[in-house]
């Protein structure tokens, strides 16, 4: 059968062609055929659930900030403002908190929005354990709930509060809540638009892949600029960045220093790094103690002693860990409190801050008798073994082992042996919680009220010997911080409350158990040939998105109509470069064919 | 090396069925063996599946509340509904219960049943490491015997060496470089346009353009693996008595090379390719992360994060078993296929 080769040569050549003409189809179509006014973000990480009592995951938690508002927002500098409520009063003893919504306030589906919604949710959160799994915290302390009439609630609480008990809390819609047979499912899956207060609603969710969200027409400051926001799922940073480059999307947060700069040099793309609200610090355990004071973990005793935690964190430079870690993307850590929140920022006046000094750490530890060993680690003297310490630090972090380079070799100077173990992130969380360790790097992302983050680090907010029971930071019992927790708990005056939580932080900082490093900056990256105008949050010098409400993507309008780029819908460069090849491919391969089934014949 | 379209053989081995079938057994003998083997098998896997994922450290619920505002009750709550205070032989019992009923349990993290987390998944992982073991089948197979038909040719050091080269490049780096260069003309990530909301034709036109890269990646890392079997297979084909006779019959090389040698050349990438099938649904990890493609590779890799043990006990039992199932089959489909090792 002569003809058989020759007719697989030929088809394979006619494959190939066909493959190679496919190319321009699949290049052609283009990248973005939606409307011009909808501003994509890549979404990097996970999504559960839209359901705003349920999800506690930061991307959902991120998008239902546009859809729900809570009755009291963080304004543009973080500061309470009027949000699903207008304004708000409290009882001189800081027991009844009455929040005033004002007539006219609609849902997006045109319904109007009273006290009632506020009600009900409140109330489902406090009644319904299912419903507490992402803000119970925050209803602990109401005694009940009460819409008096369409325009006024009225929360009371178990004992008097200063923390604004309306921020962070999004309100939904009763009449659609209520008919659901269980609430704390619905929006697992989007069926149908969604329903809430906020500048966009969710419209469509395909899972792991997009969400998309359409403007408001009803939100009572104005329908934003822009039609709406798509988030597209992408599962690597890197791939995110590729795709801001082509176009594909405009908005990208959580680069890594690196990427940050690289984009810095495109001309169709501006790069910002706004305040981040997160400290990265390194813990210190100081003999965990559990709730009935039984100890508890297995750090190393050495650690009991305050004046080695001190001579520890002075030998740790926070401005280097800044400038080589983060490429000078971050500010240097005092307390737990960002710079984003000016209010609670620092120390009380006159403190005074710990000095980076491995001189001055190695006199602490010289005068408290550590004396030095042949190998220079020093002795504990209690138990006459060499200080040595483990580090922990997640492996999924870079920052940890990067610092650990670091700290490893200034704890050396100062007699202080350390072993570095990155491990996963899980093991972190479960050694800490049972003060298995020495040293480990922590961090916490903080809102805008002081109030809880303080509270874990009560006497009374120790776990139980197993680990269950309460969260502590720390894990520290300090009767002088809780007598300040507890008086900023419930002073109304804003200038006193600030001082005393300020007062509080600075037991921490004293006590030595956590060095609070660096506040990084959350490093994004847009398209300015399309989008400007992006309100800050703080104003001054913060993020554009993943803001603690709505204002940064609400505030963004395209440049012009070109901006519009309504969906490019010519043919690319690559198109273009593609049907070419195609086109030479398929004519070459044509001629080919022919001249070979000419010389085949021929030779038959 | 590559975990896209896993497969435990190096190139270079030369496949055979896992455990040689007895010659001389009788069928239903064979049979028997190779069921009861499968079966105990699977029964490992249900084990297995339980224990092994409880030695990971990490606690579940401290991991998933860690870093945000709970309440000690909510923490209790979470405990409660998972059933993780209950002694781990009642949960285990649980299990299997559930198991036998076809339950793999709800998902802590997604709190949704993990059989619709997987079925939601498996269409478009096995769009794309179908379509790309499709390719790398045949790509590679028709490179090895051409390959090993013109043994030490250009064609064969070029063809051999290239595919070595893929096998070794990192899966994770090409995908990135094959973004880098193609990313914009083609879509960077996902399985479709957002916003597109395209239909019919257009729709299969999109679903396509965002496979091109993914697919372009895991061929690369993979057809060399079929390329290595055939060629050592062809090779070992080349020398044979029956080739000369089809030659003195007056056949060309090409008649020869394909009528004769090809097909029994073909035998021991059999069990290659199912265990390939096997693997398909597991998905590929680096592939699905790179390309941010909705698979179940990254779900496995997302479960194992939490650690949410109902997601990592159901996708490693639903994969487990199915490479075992495809093992079996190719244990017989071997059998009928070379009439040798069928009863003396």
């Amino acid at each position: 059968m002569p003809g058989t080769p020759r007719r697989r040569r030929r088809l394979t050549a006619l494959l190939a062609a066909i493959v190679i003409g496919l190319v321009p189809v699949l290049a052609a179509t283009p990248a973005r055929a939606e409307d011009a006014a909808v501003l994509k973000l890549a979404a990097i990480a996970e999504i559960d659930s839209f359901n705003p009592f349920t999800t506690y995951l930061a991307t959902p938690i991120n998008i239902n900030r546009m859809q729900f508002e809570s009755l009291v927002e963080a304004g543009k500098d973080n500061e309470p403002v009027g949000g699903f409520a207008e304004k708000w009063e409290t009882s001189p003893d800081g027991r009844t908190w009455t929040f005033t919504i004002p007539d006219g306030r609609k849902w997006s589906d045109g319904q109007p929005a009273t006290a009632d919604d506020a009600a009900y949710t409140l109330t489902s959160i406090m009644t319904n354990e299912k419903l507490a799994s992402a803000n119970g915290s925050l209803v602990s302390n109401f005694a009940s709930v009460q819409a008096k009439d369409p325009k006024t609630l009225v929360i009371n609480m178990k004992a008097p509060q200063a923390g604004n008990p309306g921020l962070e809390i999004p309100i939904v819609p009763k009449h659609i809540w209520e008919k659901q047979a269980d609430p704390s499912t619905y929006l697992d899956e989007i069926t149908e638009p969604v329903v809430g207060s906020g500048p966009f609603q969710v419209t469509k969710y395909v899972k792991e892949q997009s969400v998309e969200l359409k403007a408001n027409p009803n939100f009572w400051r104005g329908p934003a600029k822009i039609g709406g926001i798509n988030w597209v799922y992408y599962k690597n940073i890197d791939a995110a960045v590729q795709g801001l480059k082509a176009g594909e999307i405009d908005l990208v947060s959580g680069l890594t220093v690196a990427q940050f700069n690289a984009l810095k040099n495109d001309p169709n793309i501006a790069t910002s790094n706004g305040a981040g609200r997160r400290y990265q610090g390194l813990a210190a355990n100081p003999g965990m103690t559990s709730i009935k004071n039984e100890p508890m973990g297995d750090g190393n005793p050495v650690l009991k002693d305050p004046v080695v935690r001190q001579a520890i964190f002075m030998a740790v430079d926070r401005n280097t860990i800044v400038d080589r870690v983060l490429g000078g993307y971050a500010k240097p850590g005092i307390t737990e409190v960002p710079t984003v929140y000016k209010d609670y920022f620092g120390l009380p006046a006159g403190a005074q801050e710990r000095p980076f000094d491995i001189a001055a750490a190695n006199k602490l530890l010289d005068d408290a008798g550590y004396t030095k060993g042949s190998d220079g680690i020093r002795i504990d003297k209690a138990t006459n073994k060499p200080i040595r310490l483990r580090l922990m630090g997640r492996n999924t972090v870079p920052e940890h082992s990067q610092m650990a380079d670091y700290v490893k070799p200034w704890l050396k100077q100062i007699g202080v042996d350390v072993t570095v173990q990155m491990v996963a992130g899980s093991k972190v969380s479960e050694d800490s919680a049972v003060g298995k360790y020495d040293l480990y790097f922590t961090g916490w992302g903080i809102g805008p009220d002081p109030d809880f983050q303080l509270s874990i680090n009560q006497c009374a907010s120790r776990p139980n010997k197993d680990g269950t029971g309460m969260t502590s930071e720390n894990g520290i019992c300090d009767p002088e911080f809780d007598k300040l927790y507890q008086q900023q708990h419930a002073e109304l005056d804003p200038a006193k409350r600030a001082d005393l939580v300020k007062q509080a932080y600075q037991r921490i900082y004293d006590s030595s158990v956590l060095d609070v490093l660096y506040y990084a900056d959350q490093l994004e990256a847009y398209r300015k040939d399309r989008w400007n105008d992006f309100q800050r949050q703080p104003s001054n010098g913060g993020p554009i998105s993943a803001q603690n409400s709505y204002w940064g993507l609400y505030s963004a309008s395209p440049i012009g109509s070109s901006s519009g780029n309504v969906g490019n819908t010519g043919l690319s460069t690559g198109a273009i470069a593609g049907i070419v090849i195609a086109a030479v491919v398929v004519i070459g391969g044509a001629v080919f064919l022919l001249r070979r089934r000419r010389s085949t014949d021929d030779r038959e | 090396m590559s975990d896209a379209v896993p497969s435990a053989l190096a190139p270079h081995e030369a496949v055979t069925p896992s455990d040689e079938p007895i010659r001389g057994a009788s069928l239903g003998r064979y049979l028997a063996t190779k069921a009861l083997g499968a079966a105990i098998s699977l029964l490992m896997v249900v084990v297995l599946g339980f224990f092994a994922f409880r030695i990971l450290p990490g606690d579940p619920v401290l991991s998933m509340t860690r870093g945000r505002m709970v309440t000690p009750e909510e923490i209790a709550r979470l405990r409660r509904e998972f059933g993780l205070d209950q002694p781990l032989v009642v949960q285990f019992g649980r299990y299997l219960a559930d198991l036998t009923r076809g339950d793999l349990g709800t998902s802590f993290f997604y709190n949704a049943p993990v059989s619709r987390l997987i079925a939601e998944r498996a269409g478009s992982t096995l769009l794309l490491t179908g379509t790309a073991a499709v390719i790398s089948i045949v790509l590679g197979l028709w490179l090895g015997q051409r390959a090993a038909w013109k043994r030490n040719s250009g064609f064969d050091k070029a063809t051999t060496g290239l595919a070595l080269v893929f096998w070794s490049v990192p899966t994770f780096w090409l995908g990135l470089l094959l973004l880098m260069a193609f990313g914009g003309p083609l879509p960077t990530g996902g399985m479709i346009t957002p916003g597109l909301n395209a239909t019919g034709f257009a729709y299969v036109v999109d679903v396509a353009r965002h496979l091109v890269l993914p697919v372009a990646a895991m061929v690369a890392v993979t057809y060399a693996q079929y390329l290595m079997t055939m060629r050592s297979s062809m090779l070992e084909e080349m020398t044979a008595d029956y080739l000369t006779t089809a030659r003195a019959k007056g056949l060309n090389e090409d008649g020869v090379r394909t009528k004769h040698a090809v097909p029994n050349a073909l035998l021991p990438t059999v069990t290659i390719i199912f265990m390939t099938l096997g693997h398909l649904i597991g998905g590929a990890i680096t592939v699905e992360t790179v390309f941010s493609w909705p698979g179940l590779g990254y779900l496995t890799y997302q479960a194992l994060s939490a650690p949410d043990l109902p997601l990592l006990q159901g996708t490693f039992v639903v994969f487990s078993s199915i490479v075992v199932i495809m093992n079996f089959l190719a244990d017989l489909v071997y059998r009928v296929l070379d009439p040798r090792l069928k009863a003396a």
